[in-house]
């Protein structure tokens, strides 16, 4: 449909890739703090059951699917989902797909221009904090508020310094996109994992050998604040809501239900491994996760600042305190500040790159526009919706909307979507069938049942309690703030823009006599 | 840290490293 068919270049590119996408902010930052704050080591249980329950088995599930509807000529979302769930109805499901990567790229890519002017600041000398841990705390807010603006909206309105990272961001992304699959995002997450690691040990390196710094509090030392992270609230694992953390940790963090896992496996040969290469890319995401972000951050913010120092949102934790943390850590703590922030940087746009990549391939399958003219206008489109959250910065309010709307709420029920329609309508059998070929690894049998059963029912019964737990004050929200009201609008001129041009992409594919609607019998599935 | 704590911390490492590990080593021998 779009010309030159792309394909990734190498296994380890794809694998690299899908990881990349899945290590993000919330790693680092979200993780330990859900953890420690759902009976910390005990918190573990539920964590790896959702991983072994939900996280691996749907991720296999969308890997499978992209490959398939990339052997039908689709790369998109909802075209993949057309031909899984044989019609229109799972093909308009499909523009969640596209909605996701799109609304979440326009507030990531400054979240991204924070992480590098940070990473430039502690680099350059630091952020400027000094005194006690009070004053360096209220400094530290201070600081972020002039970079992210969340004192007053439009404080960031011909701000050069800020506006130019986030300008320099947008530009770098659309570069790396602009180059292709291997010549950019493979190349880029080749270089840029192992580098996010490199930063990784040494900062954790650091942490684990900050021993007791203030002799006079002895009782903050590395060992306590690992213990603040790890010991286990047992009494944690009979409440629901660590279960719901669990599943929602697990879930937001392999990038299920993004959209982007069944775009980048679409352009997987039909030849080559998807069951090792999921599952190494779900284990790179893990050990990021648990293996760094288990023991640096909170463990960090315990040593100099206490339990209450370490307790916070995810932004709270990775913008004030660590930095406060860096302050205290003497001549070594700019360099260690420098590539935690680089560290998060890299994971940021590993992430972005993905956002931009399935929207961009929805446009040139849809519209069959070339690569580089979809790569202009989805650029493009998502900076015009990156302006609001530029513009709109108060409290955040207008980035958390569209959190909470699309970058959590959408990927609940584009995944539970997903996995109904593996299992039931394109066929569990066919589904492993499909998975196993090239594969390098046995799929067991009982992932089949957990696809088929256990996960549909586990995401309903996770979404039917998030829903439960936020949706009421969410919607309240919406009418108490005009921000937050208009926020959702744009979100909804978004859903109606990819719904427009899917519906004309529709009528192409038809013309073009693809099998959009997945009516070929299962032996035609050689193509 | 109380000795609970160290043997989730080390059981949580042990398996994610372990789990990475073993699919790179597959990944490479393929």
């Amino acid at each position: 449909m779009s010309g030159k068919e792309e394909q990734w270049g190498t296994r380890f590119g794809v694998i690299l890739a899908v990881a990349g996408s899945a290590v993000g902010l919330g790693n680092f930052l979200r993780f330990p703090g859900t953890a420690a704050n759902n009976g910390g080591g005990a918190f573990m249980i539920p964590y790896f059951v959702a991983l072994l329950l939900v996280g691996i088995p749907v991720g296999w599930a969308e890997w499978t699917m992209g490959r398939y509807g990339g052997r039908k000529g689709f790369h998109s979302c909802p075209a993949i989902m057309g031909v899984i769930g044989r019609g229109a109805v799972a093909r308009y499901f499909g523009v969640l797909g596209l909605l996701i990567p799109c609304v979440v790229y326009m507030y990531y890519g400054i979240v991204e221009s924070w992480c590098l002017q940070y990473a430039w600041a502690f680099a350059t000398g630091g952020i400027g904090l000094a005194g006690d841990a009070t004053t360096m705390a209220t400094q530290s807010g201070e600081y972020f508020a002039s970079v992210s603006g969340t004192d007053a909206d439009g404080r960031l309105d011909g701000q050069a310094s800020t506006v130019l990272v986030w300008l320099a961001i947008i530009g770098l992304n659309a570069w790396f996109v602009w180059r292709g699959l291997t010549g950019g995002i493979e190349k880029f997450c080749q270089w840029a994992m192992p580098a996010m690691a490199v930063c990784a040990v040494i900062v954790l390196v650091r942490v684990l050998t900050l021993g007791t710094p203030d002799p006079t509090r002895p009782e903050l030392n590395v060992s306590s604040g690992l213990g603040f992270m790890w010991n286990p609230d047992f009494t944690a694992l009979g409440n629901a809501e660590t279960w719901l953390a669990a599943a929602g940790q697990i879930f937001f963090s392999l990038s299920v239900g993004f959209g982007v896992i069944v775009n980048y496996a679409s352009y997987v040969k039909k030849k080559d491994d998807i069951v090792l290469s999921g599952l190494t890319a779900s284990a790179t995401n893990e050990v990021f996760e648990v293996g760094f972000g288990g023991l640096i951050t909170l463990t960090a913010a315990f040593v100099f600042l206490g339990a209450a120092g370490a307790t916070g949102s995810t932004f709270g934790l990775g913008f004030n305190t660590l930095p406060v943390v860096f302050a205290h850590m003497g001549p070594l703590g700019n360099f260690i500040g420098a590539l935690w922030f680089f560290m998060l940087f890299l994971a940021a746009i590993t992430s972005s790159l993905s956002m931009l990549q399935p929207v961009k391939a929805f446009l040139q399958e849809a519209l069959g526009w070339t690569a580089n003219r979809s790569v202009v206008a989805v650029v493009a489109f998502t900076a015009v919706g990156s302006l609001w959250n530029l513009h709109y910065t108060k409290d955040l309010v207008a980035l958390d909307t569209m959190d909470f709307w699309v970058g959590t709420g959408a990927i609940f029920v584009l995944a539970t979507v997903q996995v109904i329609y593996f299992g039931w309508v394109f066929g569990l059998e066919r589904g492993m069938v499909e998975a196993h070929h090239g594969a390098k690894l046995r799929i067991p049998r009982v992932v089949g049942f957990v696809i088929k059963y256990v996960a549909p029912v586990y995401l309903l019964v996770v979404f039917v309690a998030f829903c439960w737990q936020t949706l009421d004050v969410r919607i309240a929200a919406l009418v108490d703030n005009p921000v937050a009201g208009y926020t959702v609008g744009i979100i909804g001129v978004v859903l109606v823009v990819l719904v427009v041009v899917t519906r004309i992409g529709e009528k192409r594919w038809r013309a073009a006599g693809l099998d959009l609607d997945g009516q070929r019998p299962p032996e035609e599935d050689t193509a | 840290m109380t000795t609970i704590g160290w043997i989730f911390m080390t059981v949580s490492l042990v398996f994610v490293w372990g789990l990475a590990l073993w699919c790179y080593r597959r990944v490479l021998r393929d």
